[in-house]
């Protein structure tokens, strides 16, 4: 059923698109179904758990099962590839807020999206995310999840694209992916490594194995899951492409942005918490890395007045104060994670629907032009109301449990007389006072005061005429307010409720920690001195946001060189700059440059094992001398040689270059290889014949004459590329090769047993190596494309100057008359190598 | 106008190749054949047209198929790959055999099935090469005598930088 849902989601996303939802009433009505399907069937599934036979046991009717459900298909089962399923608490939890959300970012987006046209592409992209998402945390296998992960990278990256006019949404949506997919990169790597170290990719299986904290291997894989788990949540150094991500619809950045994806490092740290966390490496990394996260968002967030940018790092400081969390190994810190996850994804994701309702009535969403919203927008601005003031974290407020449990964390830590606690407690608290001032700030800004006065004197004919208010130019309809009302209810009756939430909340952080946990949230602690910090915060974040105006005064003299972004494009800059001398060095401008470096870069391999290895032995001890036929054909392709080389004329050159040609496929008649002398014949005739139709076209016979230290250099390229071709086959025909490592007699034997098939050549290309020839007419489908674009182009522009000397010391044309010729080639490489021996 | 001989040839050879290229692809699990030589054969037909019949005419009959054969192709390839997973294993061969009247026992798999793609890929990318090819050649300015050869080239030559971003590429009509 989890892969079953997984498929279902992706299925609709395709239905949604076909439908073009755009043209239909009903169909943001319809896009709920699916995700709601599998929220309905994710609780009819976790009901045992949920029925509170396992919240009393602490989370071990969870544990002693296993998980709730598993499920394995096969995939690739030689690489350890197979698409295995779990759900367990933590995976619940992350599910149904995926599905959950989900269903309220789905109905959002039809009326968000009213009118476009391309709303069925959003659909499709979003659906394409939620189906990843999903995989991701149902995953029970490290290559399963990255697939997965790397799923949400490409459909994020589609998703912030999405106004692809526009070179804001552009330029984040690359600086997002490259930042993403390059932690993926690492990830993979950090994954593939713990997967060795651990001995099994399944990660029921990893989790259950003690001591992975004392391999050697361990801080490699630990830094290379970090990195892929702080550029996904966004952690400080990476932290800046989250803000650049809201060039994203709303709707995307509601779901995306704040309630999943970037909660993916986080889902992954706290998957694997209970494997890695047992090392200061671990409490270090995160500490550290976490706490200026949080600090940094906290205090930027407020230098926005751009609604999105601002809760956007309000977003930052929030994964910051997961990761920081994740790194002790309390139940306390662990639970606090818990609540912060669904406590955040219950008010950030409103608020991020409320910023775009906002803007859809509006116009804009920026806090200096807005204000006095709460008369024209009397709905959603109790919506806001309410999540900011759980953002704030005011009691009793889902956001304030969730603050709560965090001080609280942090200071048994700090009791137990940890540096790393105090450390905790004191970002946490100053990180709190801020929460409290952009809090207040976005609400006072834009719903609650008045409007500034220069946009009043600006109301339009048709909105209704309240004074001090930004008008309205395009009144919500009911389900765009409807959906962040949804989510906004459930935050608040919460806090109420959290007997009955911590079956959930128990479940999960036992799954974090693999062990059963005894800890409950609640909402009323005492006066602790948790409570006292926080009554502080409060009071400090009350100040801060009196004195706003100074603080963004001073925080926007930053110089731009200290922001990430602009070191990013610094960076990205250089680069390109040293791309463009690379392929200046490589490809050069003429072909005879660019097959030169590619024959001498083949034939580095070739001098550094002939190195290693006694050359008698290569040649085979009774030396055979070429027969009769033989010698004549290597006299022949020797003497075509010389005369393509040193011929004039044009048509004299091509003639010479295809008696090399079928000299050559003589040879493979003469050792009985028949595939190949066909190909090889082919390919000699469609070449000929096309250079002959191109150099029609050329002037005849104007061929300058080269400069000697060019026709040096080609010698010397002509006769590296030689030796290699030469001691490459020697090398593989040799009796000790083909002893060692020879898989001919393997391809003889079981072509006709395993592939049906007598030609051995034949089977090999769509059998045994089905993939690389896969691989192949892949490559050669995209050299195709990029042939079309070159010769269907609408003109190429010949310059009218005179052509410089260097471009001339090849015949003309065979740059166009090539790339035929080449990629062919390429394809009849493999059983060159099987029709060797 | 292409010659007379060579459209007579023409008339006689394209048929004999085409089945001459579905040969090829249908024996060649067996015996010499395949999917990359029949392609090679099955353009090779193609491009006796292009040289009898001028370019044109063929781009009008069969031009619109090469871009969708070859992601026909690459569908086909894929699916049989496909068809193995199912069964199993990525790429695993699936074998049956089938009675065909006047063909007899005819033994039916993937591979076969996976060799009609890369036919259908190689066939395309190389008769769209050709097409685009000539018709290059055949729109290029015809070149005084003695004047010195322009090359596509020379365009890099002169706009270095833009080697690296495909700017070079500057078109006009």
């Amino acid at each position: 059923m989890l892969a079953a849902s997984i498929l279902l989601i992706f299925v609709s996303g395709a239905v949604l698109y076909w439908i073009r939802p755009h043209t239909r009433v009903w169909a943001g009505w319809l896009s709920t179904l699916p995700p709601l399907a599998v929220t309905a069937w994710q609780l009819n599934a976790a009901l045992p758990l949920l029925s509170g036979a396992g919240a009393e046991s602490g989370g071990k009717a969870d544990l002693q099962n296993g998980a709730i459900i598993a499920e394995q298909y096969r995939w690739i089962e030689s690489l350890g590839l197979e698409l295995s399923f779990r759900l367990d608490g933590l995976s619940l939890l992350f599910g149904l807020i995926i599905s959950g959300i989900g269903v309220a970012v789905a109905l959002y987006t039809h009326y968000y999206l009213e009118d476009d046209d391309r709303q069925g592409y959003f659909y499709l992209s979003l659906f394409a995310f939620m189906a990843s998402m999903l995989g991701l945390v149902w995953a029970d296998n490290l290559l399963t999840l990255f697939v997965f992960w790397e799923g949400t990278s490409v459909t994020s990256y589609l998703l912030i694209g999405y106004s692809h006019r526009s070179a804001f949404a552009r330029g984040g949506a690359r600086n997002a992916f490259i930042v993403t997919a390059g932690g993926g990169l690492a990830l993979l790597a950090g994954l593939v490594l713990l997967g060795q170290a651990s001995g099994s990719y399944a990660i029921s299986e990893i989790i259950a194995r003690p001591g992975l904290t004392e391999l050697d291997l361990y801080p490699a894989i630990l830094i290379l899951i970090l990195v892929g788990a702080f550029s996904k949540s966004a952690q400080f150094p990476f932290h800046w492409w989250l803000p650049g991500a809201m060039a994203a619809p709303t709707p995307a950045s509601a779901y995306l942005h704040s309630a999943t994806m970037v909660k993916a490092g986080i889902y992954l740290l706290a998957r694997l918490h209970s494997a890695l966390s047992d090392h200061p490496l671990w409490l270090w990394a995160l500490l550290l890395f976490g706490g200026t996260t949080m600090l940094l968002g906290a205090v930027f967030a407020l230098r926005h007045s751009d609604m999105k940018a601002l809760l956007a790092y309000a977003t930052v400081s929030q994964l910051g104060v997961l990761t920081t969390l994740l790194a002790f190994r309390s139940e306390a810190a662990l639970l606090a994670v818990v609540v912060g996850i669904l406590s955040h994804a219950l008010y950030k994701g409103p608020l991020f629907l409320v910023a775009g309702i906002v803007d859809h009535a509006t116009g804009h969403r920026d806090l200096r032009m807005l204000g006095g919203l709460r008369r024209t927008l009397p709905v959603t601005s109790g919506i806001a109301l309410l999540a900011a003031l759980s953002m704030a974290g005011i009691p009793p407020l889902f956001g304030f449990v969730a603050k709560e449990a965090l001080l609280e964390s942090a200071y048994s830590a700090a009791e137990h007389g940890e540096a790393a606690g105090w450390l905790a407690f004191g970002a946490a608290a100053v990180t709190g006072a801020f929460f409290v001032a952009y809090s207040f700030t976005l609400l006072w800004e834009a719903f609650l005061r008045p409007a500034p006065s220069a946009e009043t004197g600006n109301l339009t004919s048709n909105s209704p005429l309240k004074s001090g208010a930004t008008p309205i130019h395009h009144p919500p309809a009911p389900p765009l307010v409807a959906a962040p009302l949804i989510l906004v209810a459930l935050g608040t009756f919460a806090p109420f409720v959290l007997k009955p939430l911590s079956r959930v909340f128990t479940p999960a952080a036992a799954s974090i920690a693999a062990q059963p946990v005894q800890v409950y949230a609640s909402l009323w602690h005492g006066f602790t001195p948790a409570f006292l910090t926080s009554l502080l915060a409060i009071t400090v974040g009350i100040w801060l946001f009196l004195i706003r105006s100074r603080l963004r005064a001073f925080l926007s003299q930053l110089p731009d060189n200290l922001r990430g972004v602009f070191l990013f494009q610094r960076i990205l800059d250089d680069l390109y700059a040293l791309a463009q001398v690379t392929a200046r060095f490589s490809q050069g401008y003429t072909l005879a440059t660019q097959s030169g470096v590619v024959l001498l870069a083949a034939s580095i391999p070739i001098v550094v094992a002939l190195r290693q290895i006694n050359l008698n032995d290569l040649f085979p001890s009774p030396l055979a001398l070429p027969g009769a036929p033989e010698t004549v054909l290597i006299l022949m392709i020797g003497v075509s040689a010389y005369v393509t080389a040193r011929v004039t004329s044009r048509l004299g050159a091509i003639i010479s270059l295809g008696v090399v040609g079928v000299s050559v496929t003589l040879f493979y008649v003469f050792f009985s290889a028949p595939d190949l002398a066909l190909t090889q014949l082919l390919i000699e005739v469609l070449t000929v014949v096309l250079l002959v139709l191109v150099f029609t076209k050329l002037p005849p016979d104007v061929r300058p004459a080269m400069q000697r230290w060019k026709q040096a250099r080609n010698v010397l390229v002509a006769l590296a590329a030689g030796a290699f071709g030469f001691f490459l086959v020697l090398f593989n025909s040799s009796d000790a090769m083909q002893a060692a490592l020879s898989i001919s007699d393997y391809f003889l034997h079981n072509a006709v047993p395993g592939g049906h098939g007598a030609n051995v050549v034949n089977v090999i290309l769509v059998d045994f190596r089905a993939i690389d020839t896969m691989g192949e007419i892949t490559v050669l489908a995209i050299a195709a494309l990029g042939g079309y674009a070159l010769l269907n182009a609408p003109r190429v522009r010949l310059p009218s100057s005179a052509p410089s000397q260097s471009a001339s010391d090849q015949p003309a044309g065979s740059e166009e008359a090539n790339p035929v010729a080449d990629t062919s080639r390429s394809n009849i490489d493999p059983p060159t190598d099987t029709e060797a021996h | 106008m292409p010659e007379l001989y060579l459209r007579l040839l023409n008339r006689i050879l394209t048929p004999l190749l085409l089945l001459l290229a579905i040969y090829l692809l249908l024996r060649g699990h067996n015996l010499p054949g395949g999917g990359f030589i029949a392609g090679l054969m099955a353009a090779a037909a193609f491009e006796l047209q292009i040289l009898s019949r001028g370019h044109d005419r063929v781009r009008r009959s069969i031009g619109p198929y090469l871009n969708s054969g070859i992601g026909l192709g690459l569908a086909i390839a894929i699916c049989s790959g496909i068809a193995g997973l199912l069964n199993g294993v990525f790429f695993k061969g699936l074998w049956f055999d089938l009675h065909v009247p006047l063909l007899g026992e005819l033994a039916v798999g993937t591979p076969v099935i996976f060799d009609l793609g890369v036919f259908l890929v190689v066939v395309s990318v190389a008769t769209s090469y050709l097409l685009g090819l000539s018709r290059v050649s055949d729109t290029a300015a015809p070149i005084p005598d003695g004047a010195p050869s322009p090359e596509l080239s020379d365009s890099f030559e002169t706009d270095p930088a833009g080697v690296a971003d495909g700017s070079s590429l500057r078109t006009e009509r």
